[in-house]
């Protein structure tokens, strides 16, 4: 962490959609532009820090637009903002750019799905607190399920640009190849060559890819690819980390590999959240205290998102 | 034009320079919107309950958004009264507006407790009654449905609170709201609060089970807006105006226009609740709000507009 990096000051910004676009079968990626103040605040984005979107304003797509099974819900009304994590965040000269990279999956994000070129957009952030990269760490084991990716996706490209000495492999995982919120062609040859999703093989980060069903990369879950991977590489504990987001049942299958192996890991945790920003007090996580049996309820959007796995007691 | 409008309050003696305030339980202890507004810039300030012990709250999930609104079932989590002292009130201390503390408890002698230890604090200029949380299994609403009770416990704190001023937040979920405002009054309290929030449920139609851990939780936001209308100005009619007591009107306050039909209904000030979770400046916002509408109705004191329902046809 650069010496110059102090927690940036939180605020309200209106962001400038740049384009929004579906990206792979239930996700849809919007670039967004902040300016000014918006442009400073995110320019210190953290990966593993999220935004709250306030997508109450924006109307509802044509029915035929709308996929079938969320037609109905759909008629209800938005009122609270959504949290995301940003998959990308580029601060240039006089503007920051951020990929909000989103599932398409109920009243909310569908709305977001109508947002085009020139709208505005409010969003709260950043938010939380994000991943760290804790000295002397030579492998990082990067594991996304699902709508995970975005966070590990952000994480990957610092961990490229400032960290180019630790050796990254991501673990991607989701329940069908439709699930998978990844764009570009998952080609045959380049799986064989270990970079078979193209967003981490942009930054050169080979990858594991595994679906429940089969119908792209490996049938399996990704937990037990990266068990696997870990059986057949050398990893000294110290050396390193594995960072995941993504369902809870699977940060707590990671958080059980990464204890078996003595290893440190981050998980991103989501829970139903109303503010954001440590007001409501809804998104408690369960967590231990150190040398007790008592546990304690953190809040996921001030004491995380991104939380030591050890910490956590998982929901079943 | 704006500035030779006063919009200042006289809440039960202590002066508010406007009379927007955030709700209790939705803005935190002291200064967590700080980032957000400028705090100063508020009516007063009401810190979420404080109990005499530390609670963890509620299993998850904690709340469900609903069409303009929300369930909550949070429990009342909070640090607790001796770490409430030892961290929140140096912050509180250095907050420039009115800071009312609501207290909430399990039985009548830890709201004492809690209102005795805080009392002496200058910088508290009131406190709050919470006796009607719908989302604990002791104390909270148990308290604030039976009148004998309302009066009993707010004759104990009011005691304890000695010159600080004392609400008492009522819950609608009682027959006649009347009949506990009065009963508030009758204890000696020196302002009302109306209202918390509704008891509500959300069924999840895969599992049929309820969406919250806690099965139900209290609704608050738009939707209850025009219930809360009512009760206001029905408390102001039928007992506040006439015992000169003050009423603190709140439930799904998001616009200046909603402020303002609180104080035409007969509240002397707002609170902000679930509006400041979309919009965390929301309640500085509506401050000006409520300047821009006097202007432009040539009110030049926000005090005239209380209870100023035009009456037509029958009650």
């Amino acid at each position: 962490m650069p010496e110059e990096y102090t927690t940036p000051k939180k605020g309200l910004f209106t962001a400038t959609v740049l384009s929004n676009r579906p990206a792979g079968e239930c996700f849809y990626k919007m670039n967004l532009k902040f300016t000014d103040a918006g442009a400073r605040a995110f320019a210190a984005f953290r990966p593993g820090q999220f935004v709250q979107v306030d997508a109450s304003d924006a109307g509802l797509p044509a029915e035929d637009q709308i996929p079938p099974h969320l037609r109905d819900v759909c008629k209800r009304k938005v009122l609270l903002r959504r949290p995301f994590s940003f998959a990308d965040v580029t601060a240039e000269e006089d503007r920051t750019t951020a990929e909000l990279l989103y599932c398409v999956l109920g009243p909310a994000s569908v709305r977001m799905t109508t947002l085009s070129n020139g709208d505005a957009i409010s969003i709260v952030g950043p938010l939380g607190n994000g991943f760290s990269i804790p000295e002397g760490k030579k492998t990082a084991l990067l594991v996304v399920g699902g709508m995970g990716a975005p966070p590990i996706r952000c994480l990957a490209k610092l961990l490229t640009a400032e960290h180019a000495d630790i050796e990254t492999v991501a673990f991607v995982g989701a329940q069908t190849r439709g699930a998978l919120p990844f764009e570009g062609r998952l080609d045959e040859v380049s799986q064989n060559l270990g970079f078979c999703v193209p967003a981490f093989a942009k930054y050169g980060i080979p990858s594991v890819l595994a679906t429940d069903d089969g119908s792209a990369g490996s049938q399996g879950l990704v937990t037990e690819y990266l068990v696997q991977w870990l059986d057949q590489h050398e990893c000294p504990p110290k050396e390193a980390i594995v960072y995941a987001c993504g369902p809870e049942a699977m940060l707590a299958a990671v958080a059980r590999i990464a204890e078996k192996w003595s290893l440190d890991c981050q998980v991103s945790m989501e829970r139903r959240m109303a503010c954001g920003i440590g007001l409501c007090q809804s998104c408690a996580i369960e967590c231990r205290l150190p040398d007790s049996n008592e546990t304690i309820y953190k809040l996921c959007c001030q004491d995380g998102p991104v939380f030591d796995a050890r910490d956590v007691i998982f929901e079943r | 034009m704006t500035e030779l409008i006063d919009i200042s309050v006289d809440f039960a003696g202590v002066r508010l320079a406007n009379p927007v305030l955030t709700a209790s339980g939705t803005c935190g202890y002291a200064d967590e919107l700080a980032d957000f507004m400028d705090m100063s810039a508020l009516g007063g300030f009401i810190t979420k309950s404080i109990t005499l012990e530390p609670r963890r709250g509620n299993p998850t999930p904690r709340i469900v958004e609903t069409d303009a609104g929300m369930l909550n079932a949070i429990g009342l989590a909070n640090v607790g009264l001796e770490r409430f002292v030892t961290e929140k009130l140096p912050v509180i201390e250095t907050m420039s507006i009115p800071v009312f503390v609501n207290v909430a408890g399990t039985t009548i002698d830890e709201y004492v407790a809690v209102t005795e230890r805080l009392t002496s604090q200058e910088t508290i200029a009131g406190f709050e009654l919470n006796i009607s949380c719908p989302n604990v299994k002791k104390g909270g609403i148990s308290f604030g449905t039976d009148p004998s009770q309302v009066v009993e416990i707010t004759r104990a704190v009011k005691a304890a609170c000695e010159e600080k001023v004392l609400i008492v937040k009522l819950t609608p979920a009682v027959t006649d709201i009347s009949e506990t405002a009065r009963a508030a009054i009758e204890g000696g309290a020196d302002a009302l609060s109306l209202i918390n929030t509704f008891t509500a449920m959300v069924i999840d139609t895969e599992t049929r089970r309820p969406v919250l851990a806690n099965r139900t939780g209290g609704l608050s936001g738009p939707a209850i807006k025009p219930i809360a209308v009512y009760l206001v100005n029905k408390v102001y009619r039928e007992v506040a105006k006439e015992a000169n007591i003050p009423i603190l009107g709140l439930g799904g306050i998001r616009t200046a226009t909603d402020a303002v039909e609180f104080v035409i209904a007969g509240a002397s000030a707002v609170a902000v609740g679930t509006a400041s979770f979309v919009e965390p400046d929301c309640a500085v916002r509506i401050v000006e709000g409520i300047k821009s509408y006097c202007a432009e109705h040539n009110i030049t004191r926000l005090s005239d507009l209380v209870g100023s329902l035009d009456q037509v046809g029958p009650e």
